[in-house]
């Protein structure tokens, strides 16, 4: 009965699944129709090539999630490890970037939005926000590192001490709030950290854009940095539940391979290296992650080369040639493989005249028309300038000795900084905005006092160029040096320093490092612009397929860039110290009782000489006794070795011989 | 736990690749490798904070051991070191009364069943002399007084890539095949002193089991390669049979091993002759093969080569004159 019972309990249950079907479907889609509350992922690629013959390629990945109340919550597309760390340590945003390599602002740009965004200092950085009361938020931001550092295999742990992160208030980010930020600038990054970040994708590394992550390709680079955001998402109605959205970028700068050998002397009139997406990154686009909403490849040609392009064209146009399309997709300086999907212009008030463009194709699906690779191939030589900030900042150690020295912040002005007059024909009003942030390990110990300001290489007075500025002292083994400035600068400025003298301080001797003769570093400077901003409008050819990555581009952020990590040598102890001085310490002892003990035998000894020599009357008799017994002794001992010199010798040669004998087999 | 960023060090010329041989056949660093522990973090402290599960309460569980009373752990140590002791970032050391505490303390909770260590240093049998926990096996690439030496040097990268003990131990693990059923005893017997250049010592008097009984997989793990086919796959069976033989005399001690391969080499000589006389001479062929196929060293079948061939040119210059 039993047995009856039980297929006909499964027939049932099978009969009633196609009725069940439809209302899960019917639930799914009700979800999908309320536009901001379901799931979604896009991939992008953007290529670009820049003026010193390398090609940039930044990937960005987005994926957006509705955040709730209740703990459990069963997500699709986005990744169960983030959320849970955003619901467990109450993170609102974060952002956290692994660099290798110096992003090079005077090649590759500074103004643009990739690079005031992506150019990150080298290691690891890491800020935070939290939604906790801020007595909490040290103790959050303790485990929220230990919680990243297990997730992505580095040592992120090391920035729970308070000696390694700070809390800036206004120069890093404007209305901070709970902010925590700290830095490894020594932090190795290799395949270990990438394996993880690519396994919180949808799709990992298998399907997709992502798939043409080849490890060797991507660690050959120039500067590589992957970098995660999370930011609350905008809600459009209701404000209870905001969602959580993860942007995901890898930038990398690449060199074409083959040209290597040839671009060692002048490569100015050279032809640039052709490239294509299989020989930069080893492998071709099969196919689009079949979960991502959009998947889109972006080529993107900067103002400078539209620029040089358009007066190409306009001499050709004056040879009498034909004339080319506005868009310049067939032009004199370069081919490309495929044909774009679309075109993009980009629009706003530009201050050179001439306008960015952006080429987009959009993958399609699986191997409709085989995988997809871009070729890029120059045939006339060309150079172009890219947009450089308006100052171009970096910073170098002054002084020499293990006592103290000064560090050093030099603006140099790029030509950038005379555009922004704009309307105000003013020219002595016209001031710009610096804001330097800066974090000072704890052993480098800073005199702010000593701050001195030079602009144009003349010395002026802290309070003309100084405007507000924040500093919190550093304290031995428990707090870093910070300083938050904001600096005046007349906007025809040539050049501007500013340079701080320090100390250098001591450390126990469990606090150095293995390799503590390389150096200690210090961290990165960041020095924004707050009204300049790194915006790039482009005109969207639909208003339903918006990309992320150009949203991003039009966000109104202002221009930051990185200054270098500063090596200081500190006094080291001699590590082998302990050592030395046990083997001193041994040989003196060794030394002390053995003479001793030697001089106590020879004391017993000469007690008996005295005693056989008490035999003899007076001193004299005695002395006379001592050497004739010399005397005696010589032709004895004489006669005795000369009778015993064959046997001891040989016997002692022979024991002597058969030690080495033995030692030498059996050692 | 990796002390220094080898495959993505600016001095690596085949970035974020590390090779263990000079041909460049194998990629140590595949897409998929995790390093818990590296840099600065690798120490002796947290190494015993691992084995002994000691840690802070924030430490996420992809940094701790897992094990509970059932677990099989391998524990491999590389490096530089000494008369009981292994060099930590040059400048701590790993002393051997240290590491059997550690194992006592790891006993005592419970978080092993069996443990094997394989230390591959100088003076590599020192590191675990004072082990006194049952139920752990341990093997070292040298004894007390002697050095453990490097394989061979990569002109390419600059570096040696690979040691000795290290190198056969993956010889003898790339020659297995997914059916064999190697054991223990037959990994420690195949290391040969005089190619590596050391004794490799090995320690059971702690472990219950007999060497012979206990399978290489209980401590290795094994990755299969799935190939999707769409035809049904033939099992050649000639193949098979001659392995089976050869590693059923592996099992077996040293001189028995020894006395069976000859007597299996008599056996087919014995049974040639009465079959027919050109048959001897493909069975003498076939004994050849088998010879060549068990040599571990290829270096020294190519120099037997090279000498063979030097009275072969005298009589061919001795022809031609």
């Amino acid at each position: 009965m039993e047995l009856l019972r039980r297929p006909i309990f499964s027939l049932l249950l099978l009969l009633s699944l196609p009725i069940s079907f439809p209302s899960i479907s019917l639930g799914s889609a009700v979800q999908g129709e309320d536009g901001h509350r379901e799931e979604e992922f896009t991939e992008e690629l953007l290529l670009k090539p820049l003026p010193d013959r390398k090609v940039l390629a930044h990937f960005h990945f987005e994926n957006t999630a509705q955040r709730t109340q209740s703990y459990g919550r069963h997500h699709h597309l986005f990744p169960k490890a983030i959320s849970q760390l955003v619901k467990k340590f109450a993170v609102r945003e974060m952002e956290l970037s692994f660099t290798q390599g110096r992003w090079n602002y005077e090649s590759w740009g500074g103004f643009d939005p990739i690079s005031s965004s992506n150019a990150k200092p080298p290691g690891v950085e890491l800020w935070a926000t939290f939604d906790v009361p801020p007595d909490q938020v040290d103790a959050s931001w303790k485990n929220l590192t230990h919680s990243l550092s297990g997730l992505f295999c580095a040592s992120i742990n090391f920035l729970e001490s308070s000696a390694t992160y700070s809390a800036p208030e206004w120069a890093f980010q404007p209305a901070s709030g709970n902010l925590r930020y700290g830095t490894l600038p020594r932090e190795a990054v290799c395949t270990e950290n990438l394996t993880p970040w690519l396994k919180l994708l949808p799709c990992r590394d298998k399907a997709g854009i992502s798939s043409l992550m080849d490890r060797p390709s991507i660690y050959r680079g120039f500067y590589h940095s992957q970098r995660l955001r999370l930011r609350p998402a905008k809600i459009i109605a209701d404000g209870a539940d905001s969602g959580i959205v993860l942007e995901q970028t890898l930038t990398v700068v690449l060199q074409p391979n083959g040209f290597r050998t040839k671009s060692s002397h002048s490569s100015e009139n050279k032809i640039p290296p052709t490239w294509a997406m299989s020989s930069l990154l080893g492998r071709k686009i099969e196919g689009r992650c079949v979960l991502a909403k959009s998947s889109n490849v972006y080529l993107q040609l900067e103002r400078g080369l539209v620029a040089e392009l358009n007066a190409l064209k306009e001499n050709q146009e004056f040879v009498g040639t034909t004339v080319l399309n506005d868009d310049l997709i067939e032009n004199p300086a370069f081919e490309i493989s495929v044909k774009p999907d679309w075109v993009l212009k980009e629009v706003g008030n530009l201050p050179t005249g001439s306008s960015s463009l952006m080429y987009g194709y959009s993958i399609g699906k699986s191997t409709d028309s085989g995988p997809f690779d871009l070729h890029l191939t120059w045939k006339s030589p060309m150079v172009w300038s890219c947009p450089r900030p308006p100052l171009h900042a970096s910073r170098f150690l002054m002084g020499s000795g293990n006592e103290r020295g000064a560090i050093a912040i030099s603006l140099r002005s790029t030509g950038l900084n005379e555009g922004l007059y704009g309307s105000n024909k003013d020219k002595e009003s016209c001031v710009l905005p610096v804001n330097v942030f800066q974090v000072v390990p704890w052993y480098i110990k800073v005199y702010f006092h000593t701050i001195k300001v030079f602009i144009d290489e003349q010395r002026k007075a802290v309070p003309d160029v100084i405007e507000k500025i924040r500093v919190s002292p550093s304290e031995d083994k428990v707090l870093p040096g910070v300083m938050e400035m904001v600096l005046k600068l007349p906007c025809g400025v040539k050049s501007a320093a500013m340079t701080l003298e320090f100390d250098k301080g001591f450390l126990h001797i469990d606090e150095y490092p293995p390799d503590a003769n390389q150096g200690f570093d210090i961290p990165s400077a960041i020095i924004t612009f707050p009204n300049v901003e790194a915006a790039m409008h482009f005109n969207q050819f639909s208003s339903s397929d918006k990309s992320p990555l150009l949203s991003r581009f039009r966000e109104k952020n202002p221009v930051q860039s990185y200054t270098e990590v500063l090596l200081v040598p500190l006094t080291t102890p001699d590590f082998s110290m302990p050592y030395n001085v046990i083997t001193i310490t041994c040989t003196v002892f060794a030394l002390y009782f053995g003479s001793l003990l030697n001089v106590l035998r020879k004391r017993a000894s000469e007690e008996e000489r005295l005693l056989r020599a008490k035999g003899r009357s007076s001193p004299l008799s005695r002395l006379l006794a001592k050497l004739r017994r010399k005397k005696e002794v010589e032709p004895q001992s004489s006669t005795t070795s000369s009778s015993l010199f064959s046997s001891k010798l040989v016997v002692k040669i022979i024991l002597v011989a058969a030690i080495a004998i033995c030692w030498q087999y059996f050692g | 736990m990796l002390a220094d960023d080898m495959a993505c060090n600016a001095r690596n010329k085949y970035p974020a690749q590390v090779f263990n041989n000079e041909n460049h056949r194998l990629n140590l660093y595949g897409d998929n490798v995790e390093v818990d522990y590296r840099g600065y973090e690798v120490t002796v402290e947290n190494f015993l904070r691992v084995l002994t599960g000691r840690h802070e309460t924030a430490v996420p569980r992809s940094k701790r051991l897992l094990s509970d009373e059932g677990s099989h752990i391998l524990l491999y140590m590389t490096g530089h070191g000494g008369d009981e002791f292994l060099k930590f970032q040059d400048s701590e050391e790993l002393q051997s009364h240290d590491l059997a505490d550690a194992v006592k303390q790891m006993k005592e909770k419970g978080r092993f069943k069996e443990l094997l260590i394989m230390v591959d240093t100088c003076q590599a049998a020192t590191l675990f002399s004072q082990l006194h926990s049952p139920g752990v096996l341990a093997i070292g690439s040298s004894l007390k007084g002697e050095n453990s030496y490097s394989h061979h040097l990569d002109s390419d990268v600059g570096v040696s890539v690979v040691d000795r003990f290290t190198f056969y131990t993956l010889a003898f693990f790339e020659r297995l095949n997914m059916y064999d059923n190697a054991s223990l005893s037959s990994l420690f017997s195949s290391y040969n002193p005089s190619l590596l250049l050391s004794t490799a010592y090995y320690r059971t008097d702690l472990y219950p089991r007999q060497m012979e009984q206990v399978p290489v997989t209980n401590f290795f793990g094994s990755v299969m390669e799935t190939i999707h086919t769409d035809h049904p796959y033939r099992y050649s069976k000639r193949k098979g049979s001659s392995k089976g033989k050869i590693e059923m005399s592996l099992d077996q001690a040293v001189q028995d091993e020894k006395r069976r391969i000859l007597s299996n080499l008599g056996d087919q000589n014995i049974d040639s002759d009465t079959k027919c006389p050109m048959g001897s001479m493909i069975h003498m062929w076939n004994s050849i093969l088998d010879e060549i196929e068990k040599f571990e060293d290829r270096d020294t079948l190519v120099y037997y080569g090279l000498v063979m061939m030097l009275p072969l040119l005298a009589v061919s210059s001795w022809l031609s004159s």
